[in-house]
């Protein structure tokens, strides 16, 4: 089993970048939608109140200052702190995501830790690894259990939820309980997930035998790893499609730029709209250009 | 039928005429200051028997109940049709991307929903949540249109009974919602569910020829063939624009000349042309005021040019391209430098915001600028070249945030700076600016008259404005003092109009509203009386 836990490592990094890249770029390649920006705009100077550039007469002629700080702070207290939950959720989930989320956050690293350590044969890590890898499991199973509970006993919430819902919080839950397993039961020291990642990394037999829970925790990883593109937990990429490139693009067309010629092809689509006002066979301009707006069929 | 524990997305597709719910004045917000207020009054039976009322006994829309079993499957097929095209990229290009984006990726925290003032102020009802209308329609497109939809069905959440029924009440539901996005503003992740409430609107408009008569047939049809969804002509255009000048006479004593069709000239003015024929002294005022600033600016005389609304933003994306497109080219054809819009604000963000990128390249923002009043005013008012005497505005004052010009715009202190200037007791509502809650009229409802469904908009999403109204003044709501609500916005002013007298407002506290620009020419030191008289005209 160590042996596919091995190989199948490869294939989950692999499948969890480039699928996710994918997934994304699918998004991106979408057409280039109507502006849709909701202030506060953190990118804006004026963000503290919610201001914007067209709060100024002729703003068309006047330079415009972005400020790229202002995005990262306003990201960086969402990734990290989820404030928006924090502030206005009102079922009480923020202690619990919060928790999860640093689970998850704590696991990558101490992974990314593990195989660096095994890669550059550094033991600067050590104390840091067998710190964090505790620290992962009990934050992530409690804030996934958390999760499912609140859903479970709440109606409101369960009654939006799905078993696709459920199963990844289980998932989740699954990855940090047996990691937790694998560390009191097995592995306190971590010698031999360590020795497992070495046979992950350098294709070499492990010296040491690995115990069914540090395989199967694992195990699970990968494939939590081979899942989570595919899932609603892809999210943590979406973000930045969602707010930097939506609610934050504030940004009016200018003649001849990218965009403008971007926008000039949407408007030769074809719309095939069935509504009496709307003449079939037209492009987009066309149909704009109907000086009777199209009549009634 | 199969229901679901607690909650019953199935419900909506309930083969009843009975509807999913009563309200109840009891069980809405409690409303502070007021003791008692009109109840709920039930449709007539007459319209129970002609139209489908089962979601909530109210309608914008009313449409009629499907006769035959034909016509029931036939407005089944029309929806699929509909919402496969919702994601089919050349049908839909507008607003595609955002619409995948929310559809995939809610997470079903619930976040959103004690940010919604309708689903606040109706006491929390379940088919108010801003996820329930967003939960149907993804479960929907899943189920009908993606691979995992129709092989893992329920382990996915796509298990909805989709009937006529369904269809129906679907379309009501979306008319439950003012788009004002405040449920977006507080979303984790970034979603969108007031975008969804406008894309179910859009597929029945744009597919199946349904929405509130004030939107399209009296709406957009009207202002594309007549001028103006107001009805209004030319002639009858120009016929108050003369009442308006002798009405600035009788007011300031000033002879002043509205122009029309100016060429060259500076500004293009575009109001609302609901003013002309509600709120005729807030064109006049705009004339008063830059006449006296020296504002080199003109009105326009054609059709479409003289009516700045475009109700197509609140439900259809190709009405929406061709209202905005004649705006622009009538502004091209009389060779003026910018368009400033009037005191409305879904028209401001129309023209400034949305149709930039329905447009080819020679009429963008950038070779045909747009803008906002609101900053002007404030330019005007810094500059000093009319002389303000802020104590003739000496009666408190506080101002309501249209969300088209604030949360959806960014536009939030130049109309505070001209307040703070011009009203010694001005106090704001709260939340306010970017947070601020819609008045209630948002996304077309303040327009929207059909069968019983102003009492919705009375009785629930005008509740919350109303509390917020209360509450700024309720350190002065002695009678005898009269008090105003500024709102620089047709629609709102709309809802103030509405609210106030549902509610008794003026009777019992003398509070009344008008626009921004009304109290900037109300403080002209120059002016031999008030410009604006401290009253109250109900619609009713």
């Amino acid at each position: 089993m160590e042996v596919v836990v091995s190989y199948l490592a490869w294939v989950a990094v692999a499948v969890f970048v480039l699928v996710g890249l994918y997934r994304m770029l699918r998004y991106a390649s979408l057409p280039v939608f109507l502006r849709w920006e909701l202030y506060p705009v953190p990118t804006e100077p004026r963000h503290h109140y919610g201001g914007s550039y067209m709060e100024e007469v002729d703003f068309v002629k006047k330079a415009r200052h972005h400020t790229r700080i202002g995005g990262l702070i306003d990201m960086a207290s969402e990734v990290f702190l989820l404030k928006k939950l924090k502030d206005y959720n009102q079922f009480g989930l923020w202690p619990f995501s919060f928790l999860m989320h640093w689970g998850i956050y704590l696991l990558f690293l101490w992974f990314l830790l593990l195989a660096v350590e095994a890669r550059l044969k550094l033991g600067v890590f050590t104390g840091l690894v067998n710190f964090l890898g505790p620290v992962a499991f009990i934050s992530g199973a409690f804030g996934s259990l958390g999760l499912i509970l609140k859903r479970v006993g709440n109606d409101k919430l369960g009654s939006y939820t799905t078993p696709e819902d459920y199963f990844n919080l289980i998932f989740l839950g699954a990855v940090f309980g047996s990691g937790l397993i694998a560390w009191s039961y097995a592995d306190l020291t971590f010698d031999c997930t360590r020795a497992l990642i070495k046979q992950a990394l350098f294709f070499e037999a492990s010296p040491l035998p690995v115990p069914f829970w540090v395989w199967l925790h694992l195990l699970l990883f990968e494939l939590f790893l081979i899942y989570l593109p595919f899932s609603k937990l892809f999210h943590y990429a979406i973000k930045y499609l969602t707010f930097d490139k939506i609610l934050w693009d504030d940004a009016f067309k200018v003649k001849d730029s990218p965009l403008d010629r971007k926008i000039a092809k949407q408007l030769s689509y074809i719309v095939s709209w069935a509504g009496p006002h709307i003449v079939p066979g037209k492009t987009w301009l066309e149909e704009a250009q109907l000086t009777d707006g199209g009549g009634e069929k | 039928m199969k229901e679901q524990k607690g909650l019953a997305f199935n419900r909506l597709a309930a083969l009843t005429d009975e509807p999913l719910l009563k309200l109840d004045t009891k069980k809405l917000m409690p409303l502070p200051y007021l003791d008692a207020e009109p109840p709920v009054k039930p449709p007539p039976e007459s319209w129970l028997e002609k139209y489908d009322l089962s979601l909530d006994w109210h309608s914008p829309v009313g449409v009629p109940k499907p006769k035959t079993e034909q016509e029931k499957a036939e407005l089944v097929r029309r929806f699929l049709s509909g919402l496969g095209k919702l994601f089919d990229p050349q049908n839909n290009w507008t607003f595609l991307k955002i619409l995948r984006l929310t559809t995939d990726y809610c997470m079903r925290c619930q976040t959103c929903s004690e940010a919604c003032h309708v689903f606040v102020a109706s006491g929390h009802q379940e088919i108010y949540r801003p996820t329930y209308r967003s939960e149907i329609l993804r479960r929907l497109y899943r189920q009908y249109f993606t691979p995992s939809g129709k092989l893992l069905k329920s382990l996915v959440g796509a298990d909805i009974e989709l009937n006529y029924k369904l269809v129906i009440r679907l379309m009501e539901v979306s008319y439950r919602c003012n788009v004002c996005r405040r449920c977006a503003q507080v979303c984790p992740v970034g979603i969108d569910n007031g975008l969804i409430a406008r894309e179910i609107r859009k597929l029945f408009s744009q597919e199946m020829g349904i929405a509130p008569k004030e939107l399209y047939a009296k709406g957009t049809r009207q202002h594309l063939k007549v001028g103006s969804s107001t009805g209004m002509s030319v002639g009858g255009f120009k016929e108050a624009i003369e009442f308006i000048e002798e009405d600035i006479g009788d007011r300031t004593g000033r002879k002043i000349k509205i122009p029309v069709d100016k060429k060259g000239a500076d500004i293009l003015l575009i109001h609302n042309a609901g003013e002309y024929l509600s709120w005729p002294e807030n064109p006049g005022a705009f004339a008063v005021l830059f006449d006296a600033a020296g504002i080199d600016y003109t009105l326009s005389s054609e059709p479409v040019g003289y009516d700045g609304v475009n109700y197509g933003l609140f439900c259809d994306d190709v009405e929406l391209a061709r209202i905005g497109l004649r705006h622009v080219q009538i502004a091209k054809k009389l060779g003026v430098r910018k368009i400033v819009v009037g005191e409305c604000g879904h028209a401001t963000k129309t023209l400034c915001v949305i149709t930039d990128r329905v447009f080819p390249g020679d009429l963008s923002i950038s070779e045909i600028p747009r803008e906002s009043c609101l900053p002007l005013f404030w330019e005007i008012v810094k500059s000093g070249v009319i002389k303000l005497d802020p104590s003739r505005n000496n009666f408190p004052t506080t101002l309501h945030d249209s969300c088209n010009i604030a949360r959806l715009m960014g536009i939030v202190m130049p109309q505070r700076n001209v307040v703070k200037a011009i009203c010694p007791q001005f106090r704001e509502m709260t939340p306010n600016g970017a947070r601020n809650y819609c008045c209630g009229g948002g996304s077309g409802f303040a327009i929207m008259n059909e069968l019983n469904f102003p009492q919705w908009r009375k009785k629930v999403s005008e509740r919350m404005k109303t509390k917020q109204i209360l509450e700024a003044f309720r350190d002065c709501l002695d009678p005898s003092q009269p008090k105003y609500v500024i709102a620089a916005c047709s629609n709102c002013k709309g809802a103030m109009r509405d609210l106030i007298g549902h509610y008794g407002l003026w009777d019992k506290y003398r509070i009344t509203y008008g626009g921004l620009v009304e109290l900037i020419v109300n403080a002209m030191a120059d002016l031999p009386k008030p410009f604006i008289e401290l009253e109250f005209i109900s619609n009713e």
